[in-house]
């Protein structure tokens, strides 16, 4: 098969965020131009200037080696980091990296508390490790041969957890330095390559892509993961039980859900100050002095609390809802409704579908072939998991993604799980929720089991005010 | 039978015929070990993952392989393992026992492990002796183990046994690390006869002891007596390897079994410490085992001494069904 002619164009993933624009300027130094990447265009289609048969499509970098490697796009660029993350779990052979450019990545690094060192960690019982890098971590953790370790997949800021939430963190080197940490060895050395989807690459003709691609200007090889050497005397220990925390912690928002988390705090009379809409120091101020804040990621926010490191978080039903849905059973409970920033979930796809339901588009996709997997795109993958199963999906594929959503469908997946505040970025975007999953609001969640003394009366205390505002805002 | 594509990579059924063919191994392996005073135990398919993390458990390139996940319960960050081998966690076991003695056990349970190609649930029957000092017990499981073979009537049946802290003495009496001793003896073990050559360069008073070791497969118990002229000297720690070895071979001989005396047998296994061996029938690899004295304590449990050996059912059910259909 041949590309270049009208059937099927050479597909080519490119970066959003930091990397954009790097990587845009050597895009065009090889004649490869895509007109709006750079300058960050909300669409996330593009054509290429005088290069007719080439597609090209913006993701989130972490999502490019997923799709290369699916088959989806046949050539990519991103990150090593991403690339070996999802290489070292996977053992995809699907993937090929050709070549580092020259565009600085990131390195990353295994990092803890000032002053101490990963056999002292290793020794003392299992370690917490916080990261966005979880195979990653767990390939440097088996290499150095830490007997015992909980692995926390966060969001964002992994840096923000040792020394209180964790022992150790798996962050970039550039955050590791700013947090302060003490740098225990390198885990991976970044850099931004060129990949390639192996089967596309024996078969089609991707050339009018491949050689522009292949003039962008080498960087040397970083060398991506690294081995670290074994700890010779770390020995399996069982940890102590830490003393019963005296300090009550509450967990407020950063990002999209934090306006409208001050607005509710204001309400309820509560102020933070070092936390307003516009800015958010990591520890705000609680005017109190056995009550601490921390500014964090709503989605990490329920296994905070399911471990105990978090007595009241503000953050959304849907990121309890995606937690509980992979844990059950984890103890975390949502203890009151602050009725803002209403949205809802479900399940979106193509307006240009002839359907009205989900079952209906079911059978529309599978209409020539009954085997058809179907695949649901989505930041939820736990919800998008369970929407599949629930709604009996058959054979169905959860794409994993971080950003740039609306772009997946209708080429790269059949159903986006997705939430929408009033719906326009989707009508934008010719998409429609065909099937709702649930309306989420924001709210406070806490332990299943109320903590004793002081930690207990400060919750009871801070939930009554915030739902007695909450009301008083749905009244009015 | 056309695969339609619904069946996980690297999972088979067994259908009717097979486990009628499986059965009777099974059974073949439950009775000979149980007249050798081995009882059958089951451990649970999943395990917590830190069991096999420790090192001396599995190595880092095995646990790259393992299926690990979280588990519903799994807010704390605590993975589990699908088991990827039933010796460590037989050694958990023997750790929980309230007063743990000499245990014989024996197994009939699958592990699973990542496989490019080939199975990734791989049925196994091993046994485990824990509790009984090495003079004794690697001669009583490779007699055992014969004996198993023996009653499937397997033809052609060999062994190639070796001593894991015979090469780990020489890469330490060269100066090599932890790492550096398992990164060559991997290297060694898929031929790369530049190794030697680097050790006997860095440490030219061992290069005869190392060459001996490395280069020559030995068949007799001779050729343990000229490693032993060639070792103890220059390699610290090398006699009481030399002394199991000695031992562990006299028991072949006694078996009738023929064997090659090799540098190693058995990667991606850090537990073993002692003799290793592997019995091989028309070629094929059906049975490998060995001794793993430290892997008990690791775990957190006695200082037991332990040695075991598990063979591959299918690989053993098929090579007996094509034996039988040979005769």
């Amino acid at each position: 098969m041949s590309a270049g002619g009208s059937a099927s164009p050479v597909r080519v993933a490119l970066p959003r965020g930091d990397l954009r624009g790097p990587v845009d300027a050597h895009l065009r130094d090889v004649d490869f131009v895509v007109e709006g990447y750079g300058s960050g265009a909300r669409t996330y289609r593009f054509e290429v200037e005088r290069r007719p048969g080439i597609a090209v499509r913006v993701f989130s970098d972490q999502d490019i080696p997923i799709q290369v490697a699916l088959g989806h796009y046949d050539l990519g660029i991103a990150s090593r980091t991403w690339i070996d993350e999802l290489l070292v779990k996977h053992h995809l052979d699907s993937v090929v990296p050709l070549r580092q450019i020259d565009v600085a990545g990131e390195d990353l690094v295994a990092a803890g508390a000032p002053g101490t060192t990963l056999a002292e960690v290793a020794s003392a019982g299992a370690v917490r490790v916080a990261t966005e890098y979880p195979n990653l971590a767990q390939h440097y953790l088996a290499h150095a041969r830490v007997p015992d370790y909980r692995l926390f997949e966060v969001w964002a800021q992994a840096e923000a957890w040792p020394p209180q939430d964790a022992e150790m963190a798996v962050a970039t080197r550039r955050a590791a330095d700013k947090e302060g940490l003490e740098v225990y060895g390198e885990v991976h050395r970044g850099g931004v390559w060129l990949i390639a989807n192996r089967e596309a690459l024996a078969r089609r003709d991707l050339s009018a892509a491949l050689e522009p691609l292949l003039r962008i200007p080498l960087a040397p090889e970083a060398g991506g993961l690294v081995a670290p050497p074994p700890l010779e005397a770390a020995t399996r220990r069982l940890a102590s039980p830490p003393p019963e925390r005296e300090v009550f912690r509450i967990a407020v928002p950063d990002g999209h859900a934090q306006r409208h988390t001050v607005a509710a705090l204001a309400d309820a009379g509560i102020s933070f100050p070092g936390y307003a809409e516009d800015s958010a120091q990591r520890y705000p101020d609680s005017g109190l002095d056995d009550v601490q804040v921390k500014v964090m990621r709503p989605q990490d926010m329920p296994r905070a609390v399911a471990l105990g490191q978090i007595d009241l978080a503000l953050t959304g039903r849907d990121w309890l809802r995606a937690f509980l849905a992979t844990f059950p059973a984890a103890p975390v409970v949502e203890l009151c409704d602050l009725k803002r920033s209403k949205y809802l979930l479900g399940a979106v796809v193509t307006e240009d579908l002839p359907v009205a339901t989900i079952d209906e588009a079911v059978a529309y996709w599978r209409r020539d072939d009954p085997e058809y997997p179907i695949r649901v795109a989505s930041e939820y993958v736990s919800l998008a998991d369970e929407y599949a199963r629930s709604r009996h999906l058959g054979k169905y594929r959860v794409i994993p993604i971080s950003g740039a959503s609306e772009g997946f469908v209708p080429e790269d997946a059949e159903i986006l799980i997705e939430g929408t505040e009033t719906g326009t970025t989707l009508r934008a975007n010719r998409l429609t929720m065909i099937d709702v999953i649930m309306e989420s609001t924001n709210c406070a969640i806490g332990a299943a089991t109320r903590p004793a003394g002081r930690r207990g009366d400060l919750r009871d205390d801070f939930v009554a005010r915030m739902a007695t505002a909450a009301a008083a805002t749905t009244a009015g | 039978m056309p695969d339609r594509g619904l069946r996980s990579h690297g999972m088979r059924d067994l259908g009717p015929a097979d486990m009628a063919e499986f059965r009777r191994v099974e059974r073949a392996f439950l009775d000979v070990t149980a007249v050798a005073g081995f009882r059958e135990v089951r451990t649970p398919a999943i395990e917590p993952l830190h069991l096999y993390s420790a090192s001396g458990t599995l190595s880092p390139q095995a646990l790259d392989r393992v299926y690990s996940f979280l588990d519903w319960d799994g807010w704390s960050g605590e993975r589990v393992v699908l088991r990827p081998d039933t010796t460590v966690a037989v050694a958990r076991w023997y750790g929980d026992l309230r007063d743990p003695g000499v245990e014989r056990v024996s197994y009939a349970q699958p592990v699973f492990r990542f496989a490019a190609e080939g199975d990734r649930e791989v049925w196994q029957f091993g046994v485990e002796l824990f509790g009984a000092a090495s003079d004794v017990a690697d001669a009583e499981l490779l007699t055992l183990a014969q004996a198993f073979l023996d009653a499937l009537g397997l033809a052609d049946v060999t062994c190639e046994v070796a001593h894991a802290g015979l090469a780990r003495a020489a890469f330490a009496a060269a100066g090599l690390s932890t790492r550096e001793q398992l990164a060559a003896y991997d290297r060694m073990l898929e031929g790369d006869a530049s190794v030697t050559a680097e050790l006997a360069a860095t440490h030219p008073e061992a290069a005869a002891a190392i060459r001996l070791l490395a280069e020559i497969d030995g068949s007799s118990a001779g050729y343990i007596a000229n490693l032993r002229a060639a070792m103890p000297a220059v390699i610290g720690g090398a006699e009481p390897a030399l002394d199991d070895l000695d031992r562990a071979v006299r028991a072949l001989d006694e078996a009738g079994v023929p064997y090659r005396i090799l540098s190693g047998t058995a990667r991606n296994f850090e537990y073993y410490t002692g003799v290793t061996f592997r019995f091989l029938s028309g070629g094929q690899t059906v049975l490998v085992g060995g001794r793993y004295d430290r892997l008990s304590e690791t775990l957190g449990g006695p200082d037991a001494p332990g040695c075991g050996w598990a063979a591959n059912a299918l690989t053993l059910v098929q090579a007996s069904a094509a034996d039988r259909d040979a005769s």
